[in-house]
């Protein structure tokens, strides 16, 4: 029995695993600084607007 | 106060915290990027093969880091929930909560490279003995911890339901680790014990830095995770919008 196919398969798993965990925070860190950004410009046009 | 004590009062402080995480975050994801070039290489590349198990003990450099992380994690969790709930601290409370997904991860590594050094091995991907039961166990308590935070609107709240599920779950850990001494199992008994090693150190020198490596991915990702956390949950206070709009981010 070759043994490629389950130390590759063991290397992709953790490789995929391991990237998905440590790319998941920064897209979701990137989009939640965009939308309070956004909505802190908002609120500071609202506010001169209303003044 | 002393420096030690100085030190721990500041990581209480999000912003202080917040800008600390960031200038060490570089760093520790280079160790680790380092750790785990040098770890794959010696252990893919220069590391002889098994003389019984071939070259499927290659496995053993992702698989053995990973289990030990995944019970290192729990452990760290369960500190950081006692101090959550004792000294009512919020910083420990975002990081055991941070740690949650971290260490499934891990747990799920583990299990899944260990069911693929299982089949070369044992002639099977999965039985039910003590080791593999309990690290699955495991796995549950990680998932069970994240869904119980996140069945809480207020996070302190979560934080403390959380932190009690994951000081009962610590009684898996004991049972994990001796699971093949107490039991008959088809896992294999330890070969690094506080006795000595049964590995070669031509083996045993790339398991210990891809072990190594593995603690800097967690320290890496807890401290981004937590950050993120931080700014979620004090989106509108003034500091975040500080640190946002200004150039120390």
């Amino acid at each position: 029995m070759s043994h490629t196919p389950f130390i590759v398969g063991s290397y992709l798993i953790a490789l995929v695993l391991l990237g998905w965990c440590a790319l998941a925070p920064v897209l979701q860190s990137n989009k939640l600084k965009r939308f309070i950004l956004s909505r802190q410009l908002f609120t500071e046009e609202k506010d001169a607007s209303d003044s | 106060m002393n420096r030690f004590m100085l030190f721990i009062h500041k990581t209480g402080s999000p912003p202080w915290f917040y800008n600390f995480s960031g200038k060490l975050l570089p760093w520790t994801w280079g160790v680790f990027l380092v750790l785990l070039v040098a770890g794959l290489y010696l252990g893919l590349v220069k590391a002889p093969p098994d003389y019984l198990q071939g070259e499927s003990a290659r496995i053993m450099y992702i698989h053995v880091p990973s289990a030990y992380m995944s019970m290192m994690i729990y452990a760290l969790m369960a500190v950081m929930g006692v101090i959550g709930l004792v000294w009512h601290v919020r910083m420990a409370e975002i990081m055991m909560i941070s740690s949650a997904p971290i260490g499934a991860i891990f747990t799920a590594i583990a299990l899944a490279t260990g069911s693929l050094w299982g089949r070369p091995t044992w002639g099977t991907y999965w039985v039910w003995d003590a080791r593999l039961t309990s690290e699955l166990v495991l796995l549950f308590l990680y998932l069970g911890v994240i869904g119980l935070y996140a069945a809480y609107d207020e996070p302190r709240k979560a934080a403390r339901a959380a932190a009690l599920l994951a000081l009962v779950g610590v009684v898996n850990l004991p049972i994990i680790h001796y699971s093949v001494t107490w039991w008959n199992t088809l896992h294999q008994p330890p070969s690094l014990t506080s006795e000595g090693s049964a590995i070669h150190p031509s083996m045993l020198v790339p398991l210990l830095i891809m072990v190594v490596a593995w603690k800097f991915f967690y320290i890496s990702n807890l401290l981004v995770r937590t950050r993120l956390r931080l700014i979620e949950q004090d989106q509108r206070k003034r500091w975040v919008h500080h640190i946002l709009s200004g150039a120390d981010r």
